[in-house]
């Protein structure tokens, strides 16, 4: 009873801090850390989802009216969402480490990125942009060409064990980068280090502003990457890939076919990338190879370590950790020392604003990633909500 | 098609000198991966940051030297050497410290949790030296300074010259690479750690402590990767917290090329995997007509670890990848 | 025609030979292959199942050969194994080992799993109701839902072979299935297993040290040593085989322990 009330005064209560203070990453903090809450606490079902609902689909957009940033935030944090879940299928559920999982995301963006903006008359000669409502069938493009870009990486690769697989994939993440940067020449198809822009967006329904129209569509592909999860994860299909991630030689002795099992891993988890590739071009108007670069990679991978390899709640709560350590935290950190700075504060008599300039938080993003995976690996490597081993009621049906 | 043809001839000597440069570096820091390879199965993915650690201790002995003008005083060998061995030291010592803080604790656990601490301990390195760097010196993107005497160009022959920089680097690698070989060969610790790397259990059972031979084994590697960084920096003079990564990821290939866990095939691998990156960043471009040029000199590298690992993960020199039943 | 017939199995390894022209054939019942360490028995169930591949010799099941197949092809095929030191899934539950077992029985695609079609529902719960029916047969239906580490040993034993059930197999191979049971567990798993060949229609080769086990349930026992097979026939011709006690005890005239029923 009283985790119910706490649960609706938390919500409402952050979400009216955030609605008076709109500057305050720290009432933003509080909205999301309630929403964590509401997930955990042990009320009844209709309640925690009701909540979580209202917050996802009322609050959060009414916040984004007071605040446009922090919807761009929710809507970064869901694209990670998506990505550190496709990254789940192929290292939590099947135990394959990739490195190189930017390379998906990157395959499916720069599929849009190309057809959806005037740089394929570069290739082509006329005929493009192709008009905003391809993007939705681009989204099916961006799936298939990461599937299939999963599938031409994995076929070469999958024999290869733990480390060595891990420095593969590593591999190919680079090359696909040095790609990006380079393929324009002799043919221009990425259009090197300058980038390509500007990206054709979809029209929105009901002439939602795009930063709600993207927000929404991210929360509706979170819903529909999780059932998909979900679904594979309580299958024959996700039973093989554990598996194989427990003992592969067992796996094979019991009729597990290990080659076909794995490129399928690769491939589901490269298709969610590659849909949000698609998403985020269109999104962010402007690409170039820097989006996708090892940094991203390593950021997904301490997404899904943070929160528990192979857990879908726990995907859910890396990527939002992570996303918002990043975006919020670091920049919020930078930016109040720079307030600190021009208010000439010191600390211990030592003037803040004679901190070196080049000193900046905001990018210290690597050394928050590097703790994450060193700090996890040492004390909780199962994650923060490790996967649940199913307690499935198996009731034979119609017996 | 006569003229690119003399045109490849004329810049082969600098080609070759690059590579072969190139090769000692690369061989230099391989060693390190090898060795840690060699006695615990594992890929120690932080070295890239060990060798660009002893980069930046390195200059930072240099930019105090030329702080109070020090620099042109001393005779270059001992303001090299003293670089050198601070490099040395210092790599060394932040390699033992990783392995205890960051590694020890893990070894019990399934491969990959140790290889994920080992990415996390590199990416927080990268930053931390940058921390440091943006503290103390306000800047991370550092130059070495330049010495007038290593800039002064040699004439071999009538049409070749070489810097003495690119003569020091490559003599100062060289005797590198000659004191591992006299102490994992004719030294009892030498001998310890490759009585560890062939088999840990019995090597525990002759009365070797293995950790403190781990220990030890990551010392000497963090060492020369750390001489490593200080001859990159003479050698290439613009260095910054994240350029361990590519030197490091190649220099990995290298030692996978020759054999990963074997140090000759270490040495080996840096050597060919550095020359045929100096030819093809060289001549690629001349020989594509500008289609491809020397950008691609690092997918070159990946193409042929990806190539290796399928196709013969157990290198030139051949180190039996263990049958796990 | 033999349901099961290796010729000229020879496996070597470097300079060791494991195995030298070893024959074997089986039709039905249990046959049990016995010898010292190191015979080359384990080997032999390699090569067997696909994770070896032998330097000579064929083997054919069921008239086709499975030279050049892959392990998870030749359980598809209807041969499965269990292994002496037990490779459970460890962190899966009881009946989850046992569902992977039934992953060659499947023939659903990734688009019946992504739509939870209705052919996917009903095959999920059918695949529930006979891998509980499994655990029952091995009696382990009450840690249905327990995780497999954590079972204690001999349960674990009789749950690699429900898992090996699973993907119902006309040849079961068994790599000391009886290893630190006692006599009692022991007895009661051969008479499971005299069970499961009468209802199942199964072939079993089964890989024992536990002699009077071997004499108790085997039909046949063939013998191998230093990677040949030495003898064969019914374990009361095998066990008076002066070859066979050789072999274990050295020249010395003592037959294999266990033997005499004590």
């Amino acid at each position: 009873m009283i985790q119910a009330l706490l649960s609706v005064g938390l919500v409402a209560a952050s979400a009216l801090g955030v609605a008076t203070f709109p500057r305050s990453v720290l009432a933003f903090l509080l909205f999301q850390g309630s929403l964590v809450f509401v997930y955990r606490a042990r009320i009844p079902e209709l309640l925690r989802w009701s909540l979580l609902v209202v917050a996802l689909l009322v609050l959060m957009p009414v916040i984004g009216y007071f605040n446009g940033y922090y919807l761009e935030v929710a809507t970064q944090v869901g694209i990670f969402v998506v990505l550190a879940l496709g990254l789940n299928i192929v290292v939590g559920l099947a135990g394959l480490l990739d490195l190189g999982y930017v390379a998906f995301f990157a395959v499916g963006a720069y599929s849009w990125a190309i057809f959806g903006s005037p740089h394929a008359n570069v290739i082509f000669g006329g005929g493009f942009p192709l008009a905003g409502g391809w993007f939705y069938p681009f989204l099916v493009v961006g799936l298939c060409t990461a599937a299939l870009t999963g599938v031409l990486l994995g076929l070469p690769v999958l024999r290869l064990h733990g480390d060595y697989l891990a420095i593969v994939t590593l591999g190919f993440g680079e090359v696909i980068r040095v790609l990006a940067n380079n393929l324009d020449k002799p043919i221009n198809i990425t259009n090197g280090p300058k980038g390509i822009t500007p990206i054709s967006r979809p029209p929105t329904p009901f002439g939602l502003p795009y930063g709600e129209y993207f927000y929404f569509l991210v929360l509706l592909l979170v819903v529909v990457v999780v059932i998909v999860n979900r679904r594979l994860e309580n299958s024959h299909i996700g039973r093989a890939w554990e598996a194989i991630r427990e003992d592969e030689l067992a796996a094979r002795s019991m009729g597990v076919p290990l080659v076909r099992m794995k490129l399928m891993a690769f491939a589901c988890g490269a298709s969610f990338a590659g849909i949000m590739g698609v998403l985020f071009s269109a999104k962010q108007v402007f690409i170039n190879p820097e989006s996708f670069t090892f940094l991203e990679s390593i950021g997904v991978l301490a997404m899904v370590i943070l929160g528990g390899m192979g857990s879908i709640p726990g995907a859910i709560l890396g990527a939002t950790v992570v996303t918002v350590l990043n975006l919020q935290v670091l920049k919020g950190f930078s930016l109040w020392l720079n307030e600190l700075k021009n208010a000439g504060v010191t600390v211990l008599g030592y003037s803040l604003a004679d901190l070196p300039t080049q000193f900046e938080p905001a990018k210290y993003e690597r050394m928050v990633f590097g703790i994450i995976l060193v700090l996890m690996m040492i004390f909780r490597p199962q994650g923060i909500f490790p996967a649940r081993r199913r307690q499935r009621e198996l009731t034979p049906h119609g017996s | 098609m006569s003229m690119d043809f003399e045109l490849l001839v004329r810049i082969f000597p600098e080609v070759l000198l690059d590579g072969i440069i190139l090769g000692f570096m690369y061989a230099l820091i391989a060693l390190g991966y090898t060795m840690v390879y060699g006695v615990l199965e594992f890929i120690n993915f932080a070295h890239s940051e060990i060798f660009i650690a002893g980069a930046f201790i390195g200059v930072e002995i240099l930019l105090g030297l030329q702080g109070r003008g020090l620099l042109e005083g001393f005779p270059w060998p001992l303001v090299l050497l003293l670089a050198l061995m601070a490099g040395m030291a210092a790599s060394g010592l932040l390699a033992v410290t990783i392995e205890r803080v960051a590694y020890r604790p893990l070894r019990a656990a399934p491969r990959l949790i140790p290889l994920i601490s080992a990415i996390g301990v590199s990416f927080f390195l990268q930053d931390f030296i940058r921390l440091f760097e943006s503290l103390w010196r306000n800047a991370f993107n550092l130059v070495y300074p330049s010495m007038d005497a290593l800039n002064h160009r040699l004439e071999l022959t009538a049409t070749i010259d070489v810097s003495v920089k690119s003569l020091v680097v490559i003599v100062s690698a060289l005797l590198m690479l000659w004191a591992l070989h006299l102490i994992v060969n004719r030294t009892k610790v030498g001998t310890a750690i490759r009585a560890v790397a062939e088999d840990q259990a019995a090597a525990s059972l002759m009365g070797i402590d293995v950790n403190r031979i781990i220990s030890l084994t990551f010392l000497i590697g963090g060492a020369m990767g750390g001489a490593a960084g200080v001859l990159f920096g003479v050698q290439y003079g613009l260095i910054n917290p994240y350029s361990g990564f590519i030197p490091g990821l190649k220099a990995f290939t290298a030692a996978v090329l020759g054999g990963i866990g074997n140090i000759p095939g270490a040495m080996v691998g840096g050597l060919v995997l550095g020359l045929l990156e100096a030819f093809a960043a060289s001549y690629l471009s001349l020989l594509t007509g500008g289609a491809f040029g020397a950008e691609y000199k690092d997918i070159f590298a990946f193409s042929v670890l990806i190539l290796i690992l399928i196709f013969r993960p157990k290198g030139l020199l051949g180190e039996v990848v263990r049958e796990r039943a | 025609m033999a349901l099961f017939e290796a010729r000229g199995v020879t496996k070597r390894f470097g300079g060791l030979t494991a195995l030298n022209g070893v024959d074997f054939a089986l039709e039905r019942g249990i046959v049990s292959i016995i010898g010292p360490n190191g015979a080359g028995k384990t080997t032999l169930f390699n090569v067997f199942t696909g994770l070896y591949v032998p330097d000579e010799g064929s083997v054919t099941f069921r008239g086709q050969a499975l030279l050049g197949l892959r392990p998870d092809q030749i359980t598809a095929l209807g041969v499965c194994r269990t292994f002496q030191n037990i490779r459970l899934f460890a962190n899966m539950t009881a009946i989850e080992n046992v569902l992977v077992g039934m992953n060659s029985r499947i023939s659903l695609g990734l688009w019946d799993v992504l739509s939870h079609s209705a052919r996917f529902r009903q095959s999920e719960s059918q695949l529930a109701t006979r891998a509980l029916g499994l655990l029952d047969r091995v009696g382990l239906q009450a840690n249905a839902n327990v995780v497999a580490r954590n079972l204690p040993y001999g349960d674990r034993r009789r749950l690699e072979l429900a898992r090996a059930l699973a993907s119902q197999p006309a040849l079961l191979l068994l790599d000391e299935p009886t290893a630190g049971m006692t006599q009692g567990e022991a007895g009661s798993l051969m008479r499971l297993l005299r069970g499961l060949v009468a209802d199942l229609d199964l072939a079993i080769i089964l890989i024992e040290h536990n002699m009077r086990v071997v004499m108790e349930v085997s039909d046949r026992v063939t013998v191998l040593d230093h990677g040949e097979k030495i003898a064969e026939g019914s374990p009361r011709e095998v066990q008076a085989s002066p070859r066979v006690i050789e072999a274990y005890l050295g020249r010395r005239g003592a037959a294999p322990r266990g033997a005499h029923g004590a």
